[in-house]
């Protein structure tokens, strides 16, 4: 295997079945994805590309095929040893934010950490380093409720890189934001791959936010198309 | 754990009105069960002065309400071990009316043996020598004689019910109990009693208490006291005091049962209740559960942190149900006269109290906990609301 892929998927499929249907949400996915890349995932609604980010986040397992990620064979590991390695090595950015209302910015940043053998002290510095990164130190004390959109999303980020993993995984991250609060958060993504080195893949409808992207791979009903190749409009 | 506590501790806080009323009935119930179980408690778990350990009681086969003739007495002492015997006879009576603030036990009885049986009774000697000496005289508790506010040498009429005759008594000696109120009571001479009594009705007595030399030997005179009398046409039944004073409470139904299935029934109420906040708080909650183990939570932490959440809630319900159980029975105890004594909360009162709780935040939650922690993230995640 090589060792420049921190993502490798082979005919990695995936079936739903709910009472008498079969959704084949993803059919023999493979794709490779090197160290440092930042790769965007298009397509259109209902194409599987969720599915194949929850399935390399191991949110999910696959109904065949293999995902390896950082070396690692995710379908070997137990669930909770993926919990834990998921709490190491991925962070997950949603389009909904899914912060915790009843918990500060910085507590929500902290909650990873909870995890860890950080002190209390040690995990409120790394939350509020991570906050600073994402331009929000001025508002660690503020509920959920009390930032805009942009800033929960922000603070969804550095919750995301607060364990410093090697892999950022953002499910349509501007999905409900503005163009301009999408820019501060396809910026800050694109800084995390550029200095930190950290791999994004990051699953997006707009073409803009993709131009963000160093790469850009297309799905369409469930297919992976190979690299270069566009949906037929 | 404890990092997860104070999140946990929030999560609870989430909607707030849901859970102060959640608080307000378990605390409610708790409360409520606190004073049950103080009651339960002081029926059956009050801690004893030693002598009642050496005590029993005799009385009529057929109830507390028979009598048992006088002439039992002199045959009772020769039973080995019995140290001393006295009579006591509920005269029941009327003092000024009806009123219960006025109504306290009242015997007639021996005064020459009384405070040999009850020697956990000080009386000064001076006093006990005026109250043996007088016919009409009379001896009553400290307890009795500060709520009644009763003096030495005051007078005072007993009209009588259960026996034809008024009483013109003269206090003359105020003695004084260990216990909580057990000195709540009056005794005057039966002989004084018997005076105004027809023929048929003289020479007979409520019941022995009968002080025992050891208390290993209590058992045995208990069983050969009434083997004594079982071919008389009087019967007895002799119990330790402590088993009279149950048998007493069961004259009132069975109160151990009707205290129980309250309990019971209180609990199991609550336990629904919470049970059902706890299932609509997770269902709200599920997306969120996805979002924590997306994170790296696992479905072990998640159920301890639900369930940790519910035990909060329950236990503070407990705690406000306890204080409130406590404050009432401070404040009401000397007056919720519990057949014999004061009613308290100690502390193993509050220590079942708050267990209950715990149980209730534990039991109500584990289930819905388990469902939730369980869902599979990726439906977790899409699920609304
Ligand atoms: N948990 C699930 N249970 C059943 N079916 C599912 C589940 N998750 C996804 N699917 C189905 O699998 C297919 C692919 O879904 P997926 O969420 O991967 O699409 P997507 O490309 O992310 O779409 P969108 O842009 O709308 O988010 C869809 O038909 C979807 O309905
Ligand atoms: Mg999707």
């Amino acid at each position: 295997m090589n060792n420049n892929f921190i993502i490798e998927t082979k005919s990695l499929t995936k079936e739903y079945k709910r009472d008498e249907f079969r959704i084949m949400a993803l059919h023999q996915a493979s794709i490779q994805i090197e160290k440092g890349e930042f790769l965007a995932l298009m397509g259109p609604s209902g194409s599987g590309k969720s599915t194949l980010l929850h399935l390399i986040a191991a949110i999910d397992r696959p109904s065949s095929g293999e995902v390896t990620v950082l070396g690692q064979n995710l379908q070997a590991l137990s669930d909770k040893e993926i919990a834990r390695w998921r709490n190491e090595h991925v962070g997950f950015v949603f389009q909904t934010f899914n912060l915790i209302p009843v918990l500060t910015a910085r507590e929500n940043v902290e909650l990873p950490l909870l995890l860890t053998h950080l002190s209390k002290k040690e995990r409120i510095d790394h939350a509020e380093t991570a906050l600073k990164l994402v331009g929000l130190g001025d508002r660690m004390g503020h509920y959920p409720r009390q930032l805009s959109g942009g800033q929960e999303q922000r603070v969804a980020i550095a919750r995301a890189i607060v364990t410093d993993p090697a892999l950022i995984l953002a499910d349509e991250p501007t999905g409900d934001l503005d163009s301009q609060s999408a820019n501060e958060v396809l910026t800050i993504l694109s800084k995390l791959n550029k200095e930190q080195n950290k791999t994004v893949v990051m699953v997006t409808h707009d073409p803009h936010a993709a131009k963000f992207a160093s790469k850009i791979r297309h799905l369409e009903k469930g297919e992976l198309l190979p690299k270069g190749v566009l949906p037929q409009v | 754990m404890r990092k997860y506590i104070p999140f946990a501790f929030k999560n609870s806080l989430r909607n707030k009105r849901r859970t102060i009323l959640t608080i307000a009935s378990i605390s409610v119930s708790l409360f409520l069960l606190g004073v049950l179980i103080a009651v339960y408690h002081a029926f059956y778990f009050r801690a004893a002065p030693p002598e009642q350990a050496l005590r029993l009681v005799m009385r009529n086969r057929v109830s507390l309400t028979f009598s048992i003739p006088e002439y039992y007495e002199p045959k009772i002492r020769q039973i080995p071990g019995v140290k001393e015997v006295v009579s006591r006879s509920w005269f029941g009576g009327i003092y000024i009316d009806n009123r219960p603030e006025y109504f306290f036990p009242r015997f007639g009885t021996d005064p020459e043996r009384i405070f040999k049986v009850y020697p956990e009774m000080t009386i000064d000697p001076e006093q006990l020598k005026a109250f043996q000496s007088e016919r009409t005289a009379a001896a009553i508790g400290k307890t009795l004689a500060e709520k009644q506010n009763l003096r030495l040498g005051q007078k005072i009429t007993l009209k009588g019910d259960i026996y034809p005759v008024d009483l013109e008594l003269t206090i003359r000696a105020i003695f004084e109990g260990t216990a909580d109120s057990s000195d709540n009571v009056m005794y005057f001479h039966r002989k004084y009693v018997e005076e105004g009594l027809v023929n048929a009705r003289k020479g007979l007595v409520g019941t022995f208490a009968i002080l025992a030399e050891s208390a290993e030997a209590v058992p045995r005179i208990a069983r050969e006291a009434d083997e004594m009398f079982r071919n008389s046409d009087r019967q007895t039944k002799t119990d330790s005091e402590r088993a009279f004073q149950l048998s007493f409470v069961s004259m009132l139904g069975n109160v151990k049962v009707f205290l129980l299935s309250i309990c019971g029934a209180v609990v199991f109420t609550i336990l629904l209740v919470s049970a059902n906040t706890m299932a609509m708080s997770v269902r709200e909650r599920i997306k969120e559960i996805g979002v924590l183990r997306t994170l790296g939570f696992t479905t072990d932490k998640v159920l301890a942190m639900i369930i940790a959440e519910a035990v909060i809630i329950a236990m503070l319900g407990g705690l406000l149900g306890c204080l409130m159980a406590f404050a009432v029975v401070q404040v009401l105890g000397s007056s919720l006269q519990v057949m014999f004594g004061t009613l308290r909360m100690p502390p193993v009162v509050l220590l079942i109290s708050l267990g209950v709780a715990f149980a209730i935040g534990l039991l109500s939650s584990v289930i819905p906990a388990y469902n939730a922690s369980r869902v599979p993230i990726t439906d977790a995640l899409r699920h609304l609301g």
